[in-house]
């Protein structure tokens, strides 16, 4: 081998070394190293203290001039009701958001000519009463005459006396229930549909036509001893013959009286009727035997 | 000189550099050094990290919008937090009660946050508040059902990744919080700090 040869059999090595991929050194600059100090904390706290204690008092502030405006200017229940935390029919502006605890900036609030509606400044922080979290209220010259909740099953408007009792409350839950329970029916989902159904039926118990609904489902579901339960509650419920003597008022139930009966019909011939439940007899209470009780 | 005087000097000096050995092996030093100084001996997570990473989350905390909107909403009612599972999803040790409780401290001295014992706190302030049922007067008796709910959950985890090569090694960790509504389960609030690590062990330097 030549000398201009093994130079440039030594230059190729060379390059072919330089370029290995072996590992790369980090050249950051370190930006906090031994004998450095970390900020401290109590500034930072400090900082947050004296901003939130002016945010704090400015909203203090606002919150107590409505509330001294809205006691000054309620009487009777309307008084109580900003007391206790609720916002009832009938209240003006400033009681409404005294009623919630909160100041104006809360809420938004839009005027057209003697219609006025409230809502929420930010949502998902929804001010609340006693009853729930406030997502509308709409005020009729100046008083309240709707107000909206969100509720687990949907918003629930309160406009009038009745809507604002327990019984009220109830049946505006059950109405949500039924008709989330008639979506799932028509959507072909019969279980989640029956449990929508069945919670309705907890808070609407003189429903007859829930109770309709929920036999239904449960024959759909071959179920048949507790559907044959279940119309016979159905029927049961109804006073039939005042019903036929409607006509056809009551059509769509007199259909659900009949479909009912035919099906307990098909029912009671297909399968022996559900067992009756024997009477409550006094029994002996007697002590476990004191083996059981070894063994523990 | 005596041989005598020589055998003394001997003696002598074997006893000094027995002195100066015995002397010599008590190596341990201890002293109190400042607690925001930055000390780093193996790389491995420590205080400076913990510290570092609990003055970016109170910043992000407490200075965010998500306390101010609810106070904004709540007639200047600040929101009530209610601390839990924070997990230590890397290799390493992170204690993770140092920065939580850093955090903690800020949410209560700012006045901005309302913050309620953690599930492991609060089943001993029950135990003591059902004994006082029992044993203690009825004007001084703490009154049950009276705890404060809590609006907003905190959370969160650290996350490490390694990359080493011969006596190189760079540690990445990933803090991660958030706020997450107890109604809505919307996180109302994500705070994160990063922390990269360049360690070198070099077999010789100064």
């Amino acid at each position: 081998m030549t000398t201009p040869m093994k130079a440039s059999v030594l230059l190729c090595a060379a390059v072919l070394l330089a370029a290995c991929n072996g590992p790369r050194r980090v050249r950051e600059r370190p930006i906090m190293t031994n004998g450095d100090r970390t900020p401290s904390q109590d500034r930072i706290i400090a900082r947050a203290a004296a901003e939130g204690f002016s945010d704090n008092a400015m909203l203090t502030q606002s919150r107590d001039s409505v509330y001294a405006k809205a006691v000054a200017t309620c009487r009777g229940t309307i008084c109580a009701s900003v007391v206790k935390g609720e916002i009832s029919l009938g209240m003006t502006l400033a009681q409404a958001m005294a009623a919630t605890r909160t100041a104006p900036a809360a809420w938004t609030v839009r005027e057209s000519g003697a219609a006025t509606v409230m809502v929420p400044r930010v949502l998902g922080n929804s001010p609340r009463d006693a009853t729930g979290e406030v997502v509308m209220v709409q005020f009729d010259d100046e008083r309240v005459n709707a107000v909206s909740y969100r509720e687990t099953q949907g918003i629930r408007v309160v406009s009038s006396a009745a809507d604002t009792t327990t019984d009220g409350r109830a049946n505006a839950m059950a109405d949500a229930l039924i008709r989330e329970g008639d979506q799932f029916n028509a959507a072909g989902d019969r279980a989640r549909a029956l449990d929508r159904y069945d919670r309705a039926l907890a808070m609407k118990r003189a429903d007859a036509m829930l109770e309709y609904k929920v036999a239904t489902m449960l024959d759909l579901q071959l179920r048949p001893v507790e559907a044959q339960i279940r119309y016979q509650r159905f029927l049961q419920s109804l006073e039939i013959e005042q019903i036929r003597a409607r006509g056809d008022a009551n059509a769509q139930l007199a259909d659900a009286i009949a479909r009912a009966q035919q099906r307990l019909i098909i029912l009671e011939r297909q399968a022996p009727a559900p067992p009756a439940v024997p009477p409550r007899e006094p029994t002996a209470v007697t002590p476990p035997p004191p083996d059981s009780l070894q063994r523990d | 000189m005596t041989f005598l005087t020589t055998v003394a000097l001997r003696r002598a000096a074997v006893l000094g550099l027995a002195a100066v050995t015995l002397a010599a092996c008590n190596n341990k030093r201890v002293s109190r050094v400042d607690p925001s100084s930055v000390t780093d001996l193996s790389g491995r997570w420590n205080d400076v990290d913990s510290k570092l990473v609990a003055n970016a989350l109170i910043d992000q905390s407490v200075g965010g919008q998500w306390n101010g909107q609810y106070a904004s909403a709540h007639g200047g009612t600040p929101p009530t937090v209610i601390v839990g599972s924070f997990r230590n999803r890397t290799l390493e040790h992170v204690p993770i009660g140092t920065f939580v409780k850093d955090l903690e401290r800020a949410y209560v001295n700012s006045g901005r946050v309302r913050l309620v014992a953690s599930r492991d706190e609060r089943s001993e302030v029950r135990d003591e508040r059902d004994d006082q049922q029992t044993n203690a007067s009825a004007e001084t008796r703490a009154r049950i059902g009276k705890e404060s709910g809590a609006n907003y959950m905190l959370q969160g985890d650290v996350q490490a990744i390694e990359d080493a090569e011969g006596r190189e090694k760079i540690v990445f960790y990933q803090i991660d919080a958030f706020l997450v509504d107890l109604e809505s389960n919307q996180k109302v609030w994500i705070g994160q700090h990063k922390i990269k690590k360049y360690i070198d062990r070099r077999r010789i330097g100064w």
